[in-house]
C-alpha cells in the first residue's frame, strides 16, 4: 500500500489548559477528498490550525505525518512548503501589503524551499490570470492590499485561487462555505473540484452537508468533541443532515 | 519668565553660551544662561530633555574641503549641497530653479531655544526659488564632515503661485558626536503642489535637530514626510501654517528607533484662515531599548471656521523594551470645525503574520512584508518613483539592521 498522504495518530492538543483535540485518528491516501462534520465548538477548526501549525496550540500526544514524515516540528512556512495548504474560515485582511506582491512572495518562497528556481514575471502573471479566471478573480481584485475591503466570498475565491497557484498535496479547507451565497459556493466549489486531479487530498471541514453536494467527498468522518466518532461514505452526511449530531453525544463523553 | 533659582548650567550650555557670545548674540546667550537647555517642562521638549539628552556641544564647525558624497543619492535629481553650514557652488540649476545665498537666519522668530540658536548662528542661508512643473527632484544634501562640530545651517524656498515640485533634505555625514541646527523655511503660494521630505542619516553620534517651517497659501497643496533613521538623537519640529482657504497638508513622519536612539517628531500645525485643512500621520517603528516620540499640536484660529484636521500616530512596537510616548494636542478657537486626533500602539498582528506563513513565506520575511505594510501608506503617496525607491530602501536597510 501507498504511503498515504496524511496520516493523523492519537492527536492530542490543547489550549492553554483546555483540551481540545482527545485523540484523532486520520487517514487520507493520495487523491481523496474527506470531509469533517460537526458542531460548532467540537474541534474542527482547531484541527485545521494545528495541521498549519499554528503556535497557540500545544501538541501534547500523538503525530501528524505528511506523506509519511512528522510535521510536528515544522514551522508553518516549511509546513506550507512541504504541500499543506489551509483555506481558511475568515481570510486575514492585511492593509499595505499588495496582493499580487503576497502571491509572488508565497510562490517563490515554496519553490525555493523546494529547491526550484524562482517563477519568472511573465510566468507568474499568466499563471494569476489562468487561476484567477476560473476562479472570478478580476485585476482590480488583484490591485487590492490583500484581502482588503473583499467581500465574503471575493475572500473565498481568493483563497482557492491561491490553492490553485501553490499546488498543494493537502488541501485543508476550514468552512469554506460559511458566509458565501449560492452562485459564489458554486465558483468556489468549481475551483476546488478543478483541482481534485487523483494526486491531491483535500480535508474539507463544514457543518453543513450542502457544501458536499458540490465537493462531493469519497469519505464523511463525524467530528464530536475532540475526536472523530464515525466514518462512512458521502450518504453519512445526508443522514447527519436529517437527524444532527444527537446522536453522537453519548459516545463522545 | 525668570525662575526663582538661576539653573546649574551643563558643559553644553557653557559652549553654547560662549558660541552665542561670540556672534554677539547677547540676547540669545543670555536666555541660555537664564533657563539653560529645554528640559521636560518645557511642553514642547516634554518627552524630549534636552539638558539630559545633550551633554556636550562640540566647538562650531569650520568649512570641511572636502564632501565624502552623499548618502543618498536619488538618480535624476538636481543636488545642492551644504557642507559644515556652508552652501557649495552648484551645477548649473534646471529651467524653473533659481539658486541663491541669503544672510542670516530663516524661521519666524518663537519661542524655542533652538529656533532662535539657528536664527543667530546661521551666516548664510541657501535660498531656493521655484517656478512651474519641476520635473527633477529638488534634493538638498546636509552634510557634517571631520571632527565633532556644531553645525547650523539654513534654507529658504520659495514656490511659486502654481508651481510643483518636489525637494529632498537629505542629512548624514562623518561618525563623530556632531550637532546639528538646521532650518528650512517654505513659502507654497497659490496652488502650488509641494512633496517636501527629509531623510536623517546621520552617523548614530551625531545629535540631529530640525525646524522645518511652511506657509501655505490659497489652494496649496503639500505633502511633507520626516524619517528619522539616523542619529542617536533626532528631533525633528514642524511648523505648518494654513494661511490661505482651500489649503491642504498632509503632514507625515516615519521614526524608525532601534536600540539606544531617541526620536522625537514635534508639530504644530496652525490653520489661521476659513476652510483649510490637515492630515498629520505619524508612525514609530521601535526595536530594542529605544524610544520614539510624537507630539502634535493643532490650532485653529477663532475665525478658522469650516477647519478639517485629524491627528494619527501608530506606533509599532518590534520589542518589549521600546518607549512609544504619544502626545496629541487640539486648540481650537473657533466653533465649527471637524478636528481629531487618535493614537495606537501594538505589536506585529499574529493573525496576519500567521497568515503570510501559512503560505509558505519564512517569518523574517513575512515580518518584513507587514513592517512595509504598515508604513506604505506613508511611502505609498511619494510619486516619483526613484525617491519612492530610495525610500524603501532606506526602510528595508533598517529591518536589516540591528
Amino acid at each position: 500500500m501507498t504511503t498515504p498522504v496524511l496520516e493523523i495518530r492519537n492527536l492530542h492538543a490543547r489550549i492553554e489548559d483546555r483540551e481540545i483535540l482527545k485523540g484523532v485518528n486520520l487517514v487520507i491516501p493520495q487523491g481523496e477528498v474527506h470531509a469533517i462534520m460537526g458542531r460548532n465548538g467540537s474541534g474542527k477548526s482547531t484541527l485545521s490550525y494545528v495541521l498549519a501549525g499554528k503556535e497557540d496550540y500545544e501538541i501534547t500526544e500523538g503525530e501528524i505525518l505528511l506523506n509519511g514524515e512528522s510535521i510536528l516540528e515544522m514551522e508553518p512556512a516549511e509546513r506550507a512548503a512541504a504541500g499543506i495548504f489551509l483555506a481558511f474560515q475568515y481570510p486575514i485582511e492585511i492593509p499595505g501589503v499588495a496582493t499580487m506582491t503576497f502571491l509572488k512572495a508565497a510562490i517563490n518562497a515554496q519553490r525555493k524551499a523546494r529547491g526550484e528556481g524562482e517563477l519568472s514575471t511573465p510566468d507568474f502573471m499568466r499563471a494569476v490570470k489562468e487561476a484567477g479566471a476560473q476562479l472570478n478573480v478580476d485585476s482590480a481584485m488583484l490591485k487590492r492590499p490583500l484581502n482588503v475591503g473583499f467581500s465574503g466570498g471575493e475572500k473565498k475565491r481568493a483563497e482557492i485561487m491561491q490553492m490553485a497557484l501553490l499546488k498543494p498535496a493537502l488541501a485543508v479547507l476550514d468552512e469554506t462555505d460559511s458566509g458565501l451565497d449560492i452562485d459564489a459556493l458554486q465558483v468556489v466549489s468549481k475551483g476546488v473540484n478543478a483541482l481534485r486531479d487523483g494526486k491531491r487530498s483535500m480535508l474539507v471541514i463544514t457543518h453543513y452537508q450542502r457544501l458536499l453536494n458540490h465537493i462531493v467527498p469519497d469519505v464523511v468522518h463525524v467530528f464530536s468533541d475532540g475526536r472523530i466518532v464515525e466514518s462512512g461514505d458521502k450518504d453519512l452526511a445526508l443522514q447527519l443532515e436529517a437527524k444532527g449530531y444527537a446522536d453522537y453525544d453519548g459516545q463522545a463523553a | 519668565m525668570r525662575p526663582a533659582f538661576p539653573v546649574r548650567l551643563g558643559a553644553a550650555e557653557e559652549s553654547l553660551i560662549a558660541q552665542l557670545k561670540a556672534v554677539g548674540a547677547d540676547q540669545v546667550a543670555e536666555r541660555v544662561t537664564v533657563a539653560g537647555l529645554p528640559t521636560r517642562r518645557v511642553e514642547a521638549y516634554h518627552y524630549t530633555d534636552l539638558k539630559t539628552l545633550l551633554r556636550t556641544i562640540p566647538p562650531l564647525a569650520q568649512p570641511a574641503n572636502e564632501a565624502t558624497g552623499t548618502g543618498l543619492r536619488i538618480p535624476g535629481a538636481f543636488a545642492l549641497s551644504i557642507v559644515n553650514g556652508v552652501v557649495q557652488n552648484a551645477a548649473t540649476a534646471p529651467e524653473g530653479v533659481i539658486v541663491g545665498k541669503t544672510h542670516g537666519g530663516v524661521l519666524t522668530n518663537r519661542d524655542d531655544l533652538l529656533v532662535n540658536v539657528n536664527g543667530v548662528l546661521t551666516k548664510d542661508a541657501l535660498s531656493v526659488t521655484l517656478e512651474g512643473q519641476v520635473q527633477q527632484v529638488i534634493q538638498i544634501d546636509h552634510r557634517i564632515e571631520g571632527e565633532a562640530a556644531h553645525v547650523v545651517d539654513a534654507t529658504k524656498i520659495f514656490v511659486a503661485d502654481g508651481a510643483s515640485v518636489v525637494i529632498l533634505e537629505t542629512f548624514s555625514g562623518s561618525e563623530a558626536a556632531h550637532v546639528g541646527n538646521h532650518a528650512t523655511y517654505i513659502a507654497l503660494g497659490k496652488d502650488t503642489n509641494v512633496t517636501h521630505v527629509t531623510v536623517d542619516l546621520s552617523a548614530r553620534a551625531t545629535s540631529h535637530f530640525s525646524t522645518n517651517e511652511y506657509h501655505l497659501a490659497d489652494g496649496a497643496q503639500l505633502r511633507t514626510l520626516v524619517v528619522h533613521a539616523g542619529a542617536n538623537l533626532a528631533r525633528t519640529h514642524l511648523f505648518p501654517k494654513m494661511s490661505g482657504a482651500g489649503a491642504h497638508a498632509n503632514v507625515t513622519g516615519l521614526n524608525l528607533v532601534s536600540d539606544g536612539q531617541h526620536a522625537d517628531i514635534t508639530m504644530e500645525t496652525t490653520h489661521a484662515v476659513p476652510h483649510t485643512s490637515s492630515q498629520p500621520l505619524f508612525k514609530s517603528i521601535t526595536r530594542g531599548r529605544s524610544k520614539s516620540v510624537v507630539q502634535g499640536k493643532l490650532i485653529v484660529a477663532r475665525d478658522a471656521q469650516k477647519t478639517d484636521a485629524k491627528f494619527m500616530h501608530q506606533g509599532l512596537m518590534l520589542s518589549d523594551d521600546a518607549e512609544i510616548l504619544s502626545k496629541p494636542e487640539l486648540e481650537i478657537y473657533a466653533d465649527d470645525v471637524v478636528c481629531g486626533h487618535g493614537s495606537t500602539c501594538g505589536k506585529l498582528d499574529e493573525d496576519s503574520l500567521f497568515y503570510l506563513l501559512s503560505r509558505g513565506i519564512p517569518k523574517a520575511e513575512a515580518e518584513t512584508m507587514l513592517v512595509r505594510g504598515f508604513i506604505a501608506e506613508l511611502i505609498d503617496p511619494i510619486e516619483d518613483e526613484a525617491l519612492n525607491e530610495a525610500l524603501q530602501g532606506i526602510v528595508d536597510t533598517w529591518l536589516l539592521g540591528k
